[in-house]
């Protein structure tokens, strides 16, 4: 059977760069696709965290919060509905803390997510292939988080709609570039006070969300006889709207954030060990704009097999 | 071809359920003019709360109403009102007959946008607002809720003197409105039988520009414009000549100033005392009870929020120390831990509901603070009940007065008793809202809020379960949040209330009854 198991893991990866951020970058990014009838699942811990942040475009830190943390815990699967259409899925538990001061940080659920990824191209060209690979999906709040609590709100309590396009050239000789850009449709979120001050008075418990894309440029290579692969990416966040954290205040989810971001990737197969593998990535953050310059990692397992294709 | 059209579809569908919630946020309160329940023909004999008599603030007469003069401005009032541009209709329309809901409403935008602490500078101090520079950062006023109360309180206790001096030269006049004279003028409002010199609308509009500038000096230019588009609106609607709104203006001003002087006498220059005093404070408290409060910010604050506020001159309260609280328990007495455990119990099992009850009320920066939120609830119940000018700016007067008094109060037991919060005193305790730079006993939010209801309950009785409730939430709220004990929000609401007895009580013979 000669399905490539590296390719689970390469999705795997692409997934997890994705949920790492407190944003809603949450997308599948990479162009991997599970064959029909296969299902990969994923365990991944992943900790973000952050002294500095930008408010506004000034960089601080703040005595009351200290060091910031973000852990996770994330499941997720993909599974392959035909060749060239995928669904995947995941959902993670967080948890944040503060290192100083008088507040605490919250725990659980965050936001469910459901994508479909389809092979829209993939032909041969010279020695190598081109691809192109459409995303589209959803995410919401799978618990009645507080929304208003940033910076150690679990997310922003919002429904998204998500379009990603993920082009791809492949060289047979084992690496490859790779590119996406995606566009986030946000809906109004509830906070649990009925008025707030952005820019002005607002008499709602309703917060106008804005819109917001997301970028992403990758290098990578699969070496060891492909059982090893190793990505170095660069990407990032825009908000189409919002307002600048105000001197001294705390964030907001409506404000305007922004970030770009190096980061790392590496995954190993177990030729022992059939349908397995860990992997671990690793990011930081260059420059941003009501965020936390954040320096995160991850490490997880995933495992693959076939659902209604028997291996 | 079906495909692309189902997905098409789907993706429309899709779109608009997260583009309909798009539709524009409001940001003020949405209400239309209304014919006043009542014309208080007598609010000229009321009693003020400032002025020695209604007529201590001179007006010229108006001009006979036969004369050139009046008739030239009849015709120019004519023409204003005919063909409105559709942005004087909004203006017409915002106004309203009512320009004190709207007035209100901008002192609670500007209370919110001031409503923050100073950043600690580089090297960990911090630099206090200085009303010399109010542009240096951080701008002057910082408008905490101290500061917030003192403010709706000269907005409102000046306009209820300066619109019973209004009424009282309205009726000794007895000037007809134009429309009445002219019966061609085209109006834009209800119209009434009050008589129109001065323009009531036009006092309001003096006032605020007057008393808010002082508040806010950096906003003089947004608050000039406020005005002027409320001067206007008047003639746009077809409501006053020139000379009522130049009259009521100048009324206006003059009652603005009166107040400014008591406001410069009551102590609130003192407030935001120097560090000995402050720290002498913390050790008398100390001595005393064997406790002191600290601020446990990193870096640390060097003084609280307005140490002697408690000082400052009181409005319906004969002495402060008729209505301080008795001290709270002392630190791990039984009564201190029974709260201790309380807190915890919360801090580990909030339930969703406490949450949100703790976010809903806490007020807190970037937000117009309780007293803010309170002028809100007076501002629907008023036009709710479809009350006059006069009769509005009464119950902002009183209700605001209260709860400064119940500050002023809290502000005395909080430095007086220098009570530690729970983040202080209970090891290893987290608050779920930010705790603020002053001491514990008692809880400010449950004292304002109790003031707040014991006086909109006894100028609208049948909502008196509603803003009971209310008070009671917003006193729960704090203990949910984690920042105060219950002994801090029961004797603070049962403060409150008495605070807001006192105003109710001179409410009771000033006239207006």
């Amino acid at each position: 059977m000669n399905y490539k198991p590296t390719k689970a893991l390469l999705l795997a990866v692409g997934l997890i760069a994705v949920f790492f951020s407190k944003t809603t970058a949450q997308t599948p990014n990479d162009a991997i696709m599970m064959p029909k009838g296969e299902l990969c699942v994923a365990a991944i811990y992943g900790h973000d965290s952050w002294d500095e942040y930008w408010e506004g475009t000034l960089k601080r830190n703040n005595g009351n919060i200290g060091t910031f943390t973000r852990q996770s815990v994330m499941g997720m699967f993909s599974l392959g509905l035909t060749n060239k259409i995928n669904l995947l899925g995941g959902l993670p538990w967080m948890k944040t803390d503060p290192s100083a001061g008088q507040m605490k940080g919250v725990k659980g659920f965050q936001d469910w997510g459901v994508w479909l990824k389809a092979r829209a191209i993939d032909i041969p060209v010279g020695k190598g292939s081109i691809g192109f690979y459409p995303v589209v999906g959803v995410t919401g709040p799978s618990s009645n988080y507080a929304v208003d609590y940033l910076p150690f709100a679990l997310g922003f309590g919002t429904y998204e709609l998500m379009g990603r396009g993920i082009a791809i050239y492949e060289h047979d000789k084992g690496f490859y570039v790779r590119g996406s850009y995606g566009y986030h449709l946000r809906s109004n979120t509830t906070i649990e006070r009925d008025y707030y001050y952005t820019t002005h008075s607002v008499y709602s418990n309703e917060v106008d969300m804005p819109n917001a894309t997301s970028f992403a440029a990758t290098l990578g290579a699969l070496v060891i006889k492909n059982s090893l692969k190793v990505e170095l990416t660069y990407d990032g966040m825009n908000t189409l709207g919002g307002f600048d954290i105000r001197r001294n205040d705390m964030p907001f989810p409506s404000n305007n954030m922004e970030f770009t971001r190096i980061g790392g990737s590496l995954q190993y197969y177990f030729p022992f060990l059939k349908g397995w593998s860990v992997l671990a990535t690793g990011g930081y953050m260059l420059s941003g704009r009501n965020m936390g310059q954040t320096t995160s990692f991850s490490g997880g397992i995933t495992y693959q097999f076939g659902l209604w294709t028997p291996k | 071809m079906k495909k692309v059209i189902y997905s098409a579809i789907i993706a429309l569908v899709a779109l608009s359920v997260f583009q309909s919630c798009e539709k524009d946020l409001p940001t003020n309160f949405k209400y239309s003019s209304y014919e006043y329940a009542s014309l208080d023909e007598d609010g000229g004999t009321w009693k003020p709360v400032v002025l020695t008599s209604a007529a201590q603030i001179a007006i010229p007469a108006p001009e006979d109403p036969g004369s050139a003069s009046y008739q030239a401005e009849l015709a120019a009032l004519k023409t204003a009102s005919a063909n409105l541009t559709s942005q004087q209709a909004e203006a017409v329309d915002y106004w309203s007959n009512n320009g004190l809901i709207r007035w209100n409403e901008i002192a609670r935008e500007l209370s919110a946008k001031y409503n923050m602490p100073p950043a600690p500078n580089g090297d960990d101090t911090y630099t206090a607002p200085d009303p010399a520079n109010p542009s240096n950062y951080p701008n002057f006023p910082f408008a905490h809720p101290p500061y917030a109360s003192r403010m709706y309180a000269y907005w409102s206790a000046a306009q209820f003197d300066a619109l019973i001096a209004a009424w009282h030269y309205k009726y000794e006049y007895n000037r007809p409105a134009p429309y009445k004279a002219d019966n061609s003028i085209v109006t834009h409002l209800p119209q009434t039988d009050l008589p129109s010199y001065p323009s009531d609308g036009a006092v309001v509009a003096g006032v605020s520009k007057a008393i808010l500038t002082a508040m806010f000096p950096l906003e003089k230019d947004f608050i000039a414009e406020k005005a002027a588009e409320h001067l206007n609106s008047m003639k746009w609607a077809g409501m006053n000549v020139e000379s009522e709104i130049v009259a009521g203006d100048s009324l206006g001003r003059g009652v603005a100033a009166v107040f400014m002087a008591r406001s410069k006498g009551d102590g609130m220059k003192a407030a935001q005392t120097a560090k000995p005093i402050s720290d002498s404070l913390r050790t008398a408290a100390h001595d005393r009870w064997g406790w002191q409060w600290d601020n446990l910010e990193i870096p640390p604050r060097p003084v609280g929020i307005t140490p002697f506020f408690g000082q400052v001159k009181l409005w319906c309260i004969p002495d402060v120390t008729t209505v301080r609280p008795v001290p709270p328990p002392a630190i791990g007495s039984a009564e201190f831990e029974a709260a201790a455990k309380e807190l915890k119990d919360y801090s580990e099992n909030l339930t969703d509901e406490q949450r949100k009850i703790a976010n809903f009320w806490s007020d807190g920066p970037g937000t117009y603070t309780p007293p803010g939120h309170w002028n809100r609830f007076a501002a629907e119940a008023i036009v709710d009940s479809k009350l006059n000018p006069l009769r509005t700016a009464r119950v902002f007067a009183y209700m605001n007065m209260a709860i400064m008094d119940a500050g002023i109060s809290c502000w005395d037991a909080k430095y007086y008793y220098h009570y530690p919060r729970p983040t202080q005193a209970i090891p290893g305790f987290k608050a779920i809202l930010g705790v603020p730079n002053f001491p514990s006993y008692t809880s400010g939010h449950s004292t304002f809020s109790a003031a707040g209801a014991t006086v909109l309950s006894h100028f609208f009785p049948n909502r008196q379960a509603q803003f009971e409730a209310w008070a009671q939430e917003a006193a729960d709220s704090r203990v949910y949040g984690g920042i105060h004990y219950r002994f801090d929000s029961e004797v603070g609401n049962t403060q409150g209330k008495a605070c807001g007895n006192f105003a109710v009580e001179i409410a009771k013979v000033d006239g207006g009854e």
